[in-house]
């Protein structure tokens, strides 16, 4: 039975011709067009954790406290909440870090005749404190200690990086939607076309008796085939375009972003694409047996 | 098998009302071979379309193979019509597909065995005289091939009641006696059998009970 369904689907998908591939193509590009914001969008949030967890506030002193004092201090600060960890950087180490990424022009600063530069707490947020707001409170609280004597860090920018990543995930569900709306209309002529040429068999299946499932489930299957192969192509075409694009964004991206590489979509996004194909490609189909059945 | 009462049925076209079939009663049993006669218009085909519920009736009962048709789910429907086979008058053969499609698609819409599929066309097609063209599509065949084809669908369930309106329809005499032999094997089968026709050679000429139809009355029951 179930090859018999399968087998007047298909038949069915190849009556419906020209428009049935038109439904295809626009399903394909709905779908297409709602992976690539979302490749798009995942690897924007990739770099955003990856901002995240490299996020450091920094508590410059008014003094260089003692070694014992440092070390209590830092205990102190670690006790706060919102903090992951601490780890206190002396005069000399911040010198010597400086001149390290300096590198060869670190002969400007042996020019320096004193230190110019202040004591520090490098600050580690939990994750929890690496929101703007959590952050905000962060530093409230370390600006109320007495030591410091400035407190620099936020976390605006990654969450403006943040802010981008939804509104191109925004985006590319409206794009997506539209099309695929326009989809389901299409595969709703199609399924039309299909009933009318399927008249005279569903005629006779109601007239020999046939279950009502066995009459209507091949038009609800091809709709899902028109879907299943719409989100196929899109998949394809993705998968393509990342597999040509994504060696030639790595650079542009590493240096704007800190990012190493460029990632296809994750499997559940995959799985996501290839149901909500199905889905619209049924709906398509449902749409168009109401219609005929009001 | 069959019973009518006191059936009535009216066509609405617009304002306008068309009595089909005025006050019609009567029974078939089991087994018996039942001719329906009448002119073009006469409603032949409107009393076997109540038989089989493409059309209910204004007034009257209809019952069919012991089932009273008047409450009957659409579920129900199509279990009645699964157990009756029907020629239609205008044989509704699906112009795409083979005799062969066209009858085993009957068996495979209601879930029959895969196995048996090919069979039981194949036993429906020698009975009607048709397995040599089983590769033809339907606007290949003549006009009585095409009449043996649709008869061969309305067995290949073996059902207990077989409707035939106008297998014979514009058939010559010879081409239509070979049909009238067909169907008389399956009555020999045991199959009810309830054959509508306007022509009253076949009427007469078949010795069986006839019922005749005039304007929609049932003018004469010989049974
Ligand atoms: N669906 C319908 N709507 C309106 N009138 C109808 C309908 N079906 C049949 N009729 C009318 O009912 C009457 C009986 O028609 P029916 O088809 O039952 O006759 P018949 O005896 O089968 O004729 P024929 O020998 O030409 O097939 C006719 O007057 C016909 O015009
Ligand atoms: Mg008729």
């Amino acid at each position: 039975m179930v090859g018999f369904l399968v087998g007047e689907a298909l038949r069915d998908l190849r009556r419906a011709g020209r428009v049935a591939i038109s439904a295809i193509v626009l399903i394909m590009l709905s779908l297409a067009a709602v992976g690539s914001f979302l490749l798009l969008s995942g690897n924007l949030g990739h770099a955003v954790s990856a901002w995240r967890d490299r996020l450091r506030v920094i508590v410059y002193l008014k003094q260089e406290p003692s070694t014992a004092a440092a070390s209590a201090l830092a205990r102190k600060v670690e006790a706060m909440p919102g903090v992951a960890g601490v780890r206190y950087v002396s005069r000399a180490e911040a010198l010597a870090s400086l001149k390290k990424t300096l590198g060869k022009d670190a002969s400007a600063a042996e020019h320096l005749t004193a230190n110019p530069l202040p004591a520090s707490l490098e600050v580690t947020p939990t994750a929890d404190a690496a929101t703007p707001e959590g952050a905000r409170r962060l530093v409230e609280r370390l600006s109320a200690l007495p030591e410091a004597e400035e407190v620099a860090g936020g976390v605006e920018w990654v969450d403006k990086l943040a802010r981008l990543q939804r509104l191109v995930t925004l985006v590319g569900l409206g794009f997506g939607g539209v099309l695929g709306i326009a989809a389901i209309l299409t595969v709703t002529t199609a399924t039309t076309l299909v009933l009318h040429a399927r008249r005279h068999e569903t005629e006779i299946m109601r007239l020999v008796g046939a279950p009502e499932l066995v009459i209507q489930l091949p038009l609800l299957l091809q709709g899902m085939v028109q879907g299943l192969l719409g989100a196929a192509l899109a998949l394809v075409a993705l998968a393509i375009a990342h597999a040509f694009v994504a060696p030639k964004l790595v650079p542009l991206m590493a240096a704007a972003l800190g990012l190493g590489r460029v990632d296809f979509l994750p499997v559940l996004q995959i799985g996501a694409i290839v149901v909500a194909g199905a889905v619209l490609g049924a709906l398509g189909g449902l749409l168009a047996r109401g219609r005929v059945a009001a | 098998m069959i019973a009518m009462d006191r059936v009535s049925k009216v066509f609405s076209v617009g304002p306008v009302k068309v009595p089909a079939l005025t006050d019609v009663s009567f029974r078939v049993a089991k087994g018996e071979f039942v001719v329906l006669h009448g002119k073009s218009g006469a409603g032949k085909t409107t009393l076997l379309k109540l038989l089989y519920r493409t059309e209910v009736p204004s007034e009257g009962d209809v019952e069919v193979l012991g089932q009273p048709l008047a409450k009957l789910s659409r579920r129900g429907v199509a279990a009645l019509r699964q157990n009756i086979g029907v020629v239609f008058q205008d044989a509704k053969l699906l112009p795409g597909r083979t005799v062969y499609e066209n009858i085993a698609f009957v068996l495979r819409v209601l879930g029959t065995p895969r196995g048996e599929i090919t069979a039981r066309t194949f036993d429906a097609l020698r009975a009607v005289g048709l397995h040599s063209r089983a590769r033809a599509y339907p606007a290949q065949l003549s006009q009585g091939e095409a009449q043996r084809a649709a008869l061969a669908r309305a067995i290949v369930r073996r059902p207990a009641l077989l409707l035939a309106d106008e297998p014979t329809g514009n058939l010559d005499d010879e081409m239509g006696n070979e049909i009238l032999q067909v169907i008389r094997d399956i009555h020999a089968g045991g199959t009810t059998i309830l054959f509508a026709t306007h022509q009253a050679r076949l009427a007469t000429g078949l010795r069986r009970r006839v019922l005749v139809l005039e304007a929609g009355r049932l003018v004469k029951d010989d049974g």
